[in-house]
């Protein structure tokens, strides 16, 4: 009994000494910082030395870099403890955080910076945007250029980037310093209208061009005329409405496709419309000529943004009178043959009207075209079958009446 | 025996077996089609499916937007910012879990390269790391003219992680840094095309006055600067217990139950908040209506409220440390001026986690959220209801007032408050105490109506003497209580309804006499 209550004596107290020794050196461990340097140059080795009395205590470093965290383990060797930064956080800059840990404890901490590599090509991206601008001066294009120092790190700040420019005759080059990663620069369109080069240089490396098309501004008012074969009205020819050259404020002719609305408006107010895009700032219209007298007050527009002059023109008519005939006991009507201004015959497909009226009261309203001239028009004694009729015969806008006629309404 | 013979058995076992053949046969093929035609979603061509909410939620605060470039919109700052902290959270999780999940679509070409060869170096040495960040300050640096591109510096993001090696924590480190990040707009993603760290910016303190009814002098807590002593009780309504802002929510039954409190001359009263009740990050409107009803009812009747959070909640993962800070700040930020609100209970006994959630993740995680609510609401004091006096050591520097559960022998009360009064100079509340008044098959050694009375009596007793701050367990016996509570088992659960000062016919028990002293 007295034996063990020894035994455990003993090892409690070999315990208690060595727990003791234990503490009392953790409160001595001394790590110090060697490692002067704050700064290091990106893709050249990052080492951060400490000096360090322990011997038992082998600490860590964890490392917060801007692209990823990790956990270093170093070498002892004459009580120098040094931790080399893996090379993918090596060639990459800024800020990074160390924290010495041991025994789930921060034991120190530090920062230290890796900056741009000088030595090392320089490269360029460039951000051009918008890539198409209205001429005038008012809009611009804005050239925005990234340099990285070739692995991949924006240089240092304040670092000029050549912004050179090209439009026309005129071929400007800018320098701008950079901030916040970028060196920008905003290039104006000027009146007219064309193609804005630009490229950029930073420490010998330069960039291929990127373009910006200057488009026309959006038009100005124009003028519009007409041309036509002839005068009358016909039915069956074109008129051609044109604009003037369209062009903006600046001179420069709008761009291909802007479209065009020509509005006309005939005797009875009616509004007819035809369209037009244009082309070298032409833009055209056509319109069949009407088949009966009328004038056209014509107008154009490029939807809220120009219009143009207005102007009327008249349409002859091709005829004063025409003739017509009843036949087959007044069953049968035949109008023409139509005459034109020269007296040919009217094209095909003119329209005649035929109202049938039974005292005073409009019965039917016939329509045909007219083929070579003629057409006829039957009237039936299954439908009509009153022993009287008069009829309103009208065609290339003019009406003639008929006395009235009468019928046998027994007739088959 | 004749009419089994060999032949129509055998013709019989091939038919079968040519049919059988053919099932199987039309099974594979239906499984073939199936396979060929399953695949993403069309939905997920438009980048609809990715929110923040319930992913990632750190506090994000823009202190500029005026630039020299483009105007920023609205939406786009949105975007920015969504697709931002997006790359912040596939980042996290990419050092978590060292997969390369979703570092495409946040990072470009280029600048994902850097993150894939971290991910090869961690999995080489086997290192793992929890990270998430808390807050960002972002200020608009430059927007391009095309919107196309805009550079931001992040100021004094506050980065919490842990690092693992083989498995093992090696240590739970705090960082604060600033990041310059450019981000290009590309197929729809802002991507991140340079991210670099530098050096932490310092920021002028706030210099907000308060002006709170509840303050800590020394030990005491001070209403108006005169000496407040909180006597008061934890409540649930009696047919909601565990449920206080549930269906049966009536502001009838609390305004009559807040009588009969107030009647008792008592305070205070403590309520709890459950977190997926309350809609967890996204918090829900209806929730917040009826905690302002309550409020508004106590502050009418003259009560003081101790609002406990994170009721049932006992994920403390880095993951989501966000979404818990958001649901905090919006319940704690709605309520930021509310008169009826004494303090802030971050979380009832969460030490009873510590086994199972790991401590050190519980305790930072509480240590966060000390933070987060006192900005929250500067105006209101902050505790955490520990479950006993030895574990209220913890965070007692942090917390305005310490408070903990008391279970034990009565004759312990004074000693155990004593000895943490010798630890903490924080003002000390017994935030529970109380003994359930059941005895039967289940509990043999219980106590009946007239033991409970006996045992109030000598608390309040006790309580007076001390001149101690005090809130019983609880007004009402309950008659139903949820499994998540003391568990399934009835004797478990018989237990813990019987604890009320009032039966669940509305009888005072004989203990209502020592409701208060």
């Amino acid at each position: 009994m007295r034996k063990t209550i020894y035994i455990v004596f003993l090892l409690s107290i070999a315990l208690l000494l060595a727990f003791g020794t234990l503490l009392g050196r953790a409160k001595k461990e001394v790590f110090i910082l060697d490692t002067k340097t704050k700064f290091f140059i990106a893709g050249n080795e990052v080492k951060i030395q400490f000096t360090s009395n322990s011997k038992t205590v082998v600490p860590q470093l964890y490392i917060i870099h801007s692209y990823g965290k990790t956990l270093l383990v170093g070498t002892y060797k004459n009580g120098k403890l040094t931790f080399k930064l893996p090379e993918l956080y090596a060639k990459k800059t800024g800020t990074v955080s160390w924290f010495l840990i041991a025994s789930e404890k921060t034991i120190a901490q530090g920062i230290f910076e890796i900056i741009p590599n000088k030595n090392r090509q320089t490269q360029i991206e460039n951000y051009l945007g918008p890539r198409s601008i209205l001429a005038g001066g008012k809009e611009f294009t804005m050239m925005v250029a990234v340099p990285t120092d070739g692995l991949d790190n924006p240089v240092m700040e304040n670092t000029p980037v050549l912004i050179k420019n090209q439009f026309l005759n005129n071929i400007t080059i800018d320098t701008e310093k950079t901030k916040d990663f970028i060196a920008w620069k905003n290039i104006f369109s000027s009146r007219p209208s064309g193609k804005i080069l630009v490229s950029t240089e930073c420490k010998n490396s330069a960039t291929k061009e990127i373009e910006t098309e200057v488009y026309p501004n959006i038009a100005s008012d124009f003028s519009i005329n007409y041309s036509r074969n002839h005068d009358f009205a016909d039915g069956n020819q074109i008129t051609t409405l044109s604009t003037s050259v369209i062009k903006d404020h600046y001179n420069n002719i709008v761009s291909d496709g802007t479209l065009v609305a020509f509005i006309i408006t005939n005797k009875t107010n009616i509004i007819l419309k035809t369209f037009g895009t244009t082309i070298n700032g032409i833009a055209t219209g056509q319109l069949l000529h009407p088949d009966h007298p009328d004038f056209y007050t014509i107008k154009a527009y490029i939807t809220g943004i120009a219009e143009s002059n207005s102007f009327t023109i008249q349409y002859k008519a091709i005829i004063a009178k025409f003739n017509y005939a009843f036949s087959n006991h007044n069953r049968t009507l035949t109008v023409g043959p139509l005459k034109s201004f020269m007296n040919q015959l009217v094209p095909d497909g003119i329209k005649v009207t035929v109202k049938v009226i039974h005292e005073n009261k409009l019965i039917e309203t016939l329509q045909e075209d007219t083929s070579n001239g003629i057409v006829k028009f039957y009237i039936s004694p299954d439908f009509y079958k009153a022993k009287k009729y008069r009829f309103e015969i009208t065609t290339l806008g003019i009406t003639q009446k008929s006395e009235i006629k009468n019928y046998d309404p027994n007739q088959q | 025996m004749t009419l089994i013979n060999n032949r129509n058995i055998t013709r019989a076992v091939l038919i079968l077996s040519f049919i059988l053949i053919n099932i199987l046969l039309l099974l594979g093929i239906s499984k073939v089609l199936d396979f060929l035609n399953s695949g993403a979603d069309r939905i997920s061509m438009l980048h609809l499916e990715k929110e923040t909410i319930n992913t990632y939620l750190p506090k994000v605060v823009w202190e500029s937007i005026d630039n020299p470039g483009r105007v920023m919109e609205p939406n786009t700052l949105k975007t920015i910012e969504k697709d931002y902290l997006f790359s912040w959270y596939v980042k996290n999780k990419s050092l978590q879990d060292n997969s390369k999940a979703g570092i495409a679509d946040y990072y470009t070409q280029n600048t994902r390269q850097n993150l894939y060869n971290t991910i090869k170096n961690n999995t080489k040495n086997e290192i793992t790391i929890e990270s998430t960040t808390l807050k960002h300050n972002p200020k608009l640096d430059f927007y391009s003219a095309d919107g196309q591109l805009v550079v931001f510096t992040d100021k004094n993001v506050v980065e919490f992680q842990k690092v693992y090696q083989k498995k093992k924590l090696i240590a739970a480190v705090q960082d604060t840094a600033t990041y310059k990040v450019m981000m290009l707009l590309e197929d729809g993603f802002w991507r991140v095309r340079h991210l670099q760290k530098i050096e932490k910016t310092t920021f002028p303190l706030d210099t907000v006055k308060s002006n709170s009814v509840f303050k800590i002098k020394g030990d005491k807590i001070t209403k108006y600067n005169i000496d407040f002593t909180i006597k008061g009780i934890n409540y649930y309504p009696k047919n909601s217990a565990w449920d206080t802002f549930g269906n049966s929510f009536n502001t009838d039954t609390i305004s009559k139950d807040f009588d009969i409190i107030k009647n008792a001359k008592l305070n205070t009263i403590r309520i709890f908040i459950q977190y997926d009740d309350f809609g967890k990050a996204d918090i829900k409107q209806e929730k917040l209506d009826k905690l302002k009803k309550i409020l508004d009812l106590a502050e009418s009747k003259r009560l003081f409220v101790i609002v406990t959070l994170f009721d049932f909640y006992s994920d403390y993962t880095l993951e989501n440390w966000t979404l818990t800070h958001r649901h905090a700040e919006k319940i704690v930020s709605t309520f930021r001026d509310h008169k009826a609100i004494l303090a802030w209970d971050l979380k009832n006994e969460p030490n009873l986690d510590f086994e199972n959630r790991d401590k050190s993740n519980v305790l930072n995680w509480l240590e966060h959220m000390i933070t987060v609510v006192k900005e929250s609401a500067p105006n209101h004091l902050v505790t955490i209801g520990w479950s006993n006096s030895a574990e209220a050591i913890h965070l007692a520097d942090k917390v305005d007032f310490v408070s903990y559960h008391f279970y034990n022998a009565i004759e312990d009360l004074v000693k155990e408050t004593k000895n943490l009064a010798v630890i903490t100079t924080k003002p000390i509340v017994i935030e529970e105490f109380g003994v359930p008044s059941y005895k039967g098959i289940w509990n043999l050694r219980g106590s009946n109506e007239k033991e409970q009375a006996q045992y109030h009596k000598k608390m309040q007793a006790l309580f007076k003497k001390n001149n101690l701050a005090f809130m019983s367990w609880t007004l009402y016996d309950f008659p139903h209580v949820p499994d998540q509570v003391a568990g399934k088992w009835p004797w478990q659960k018989k237990r813990q309804k019987r604890f009320g000062f009032i039966d669940v016919n509305g009888k005072k028990k004989p203990s209502y006499l020592y409701i208060n002293h």
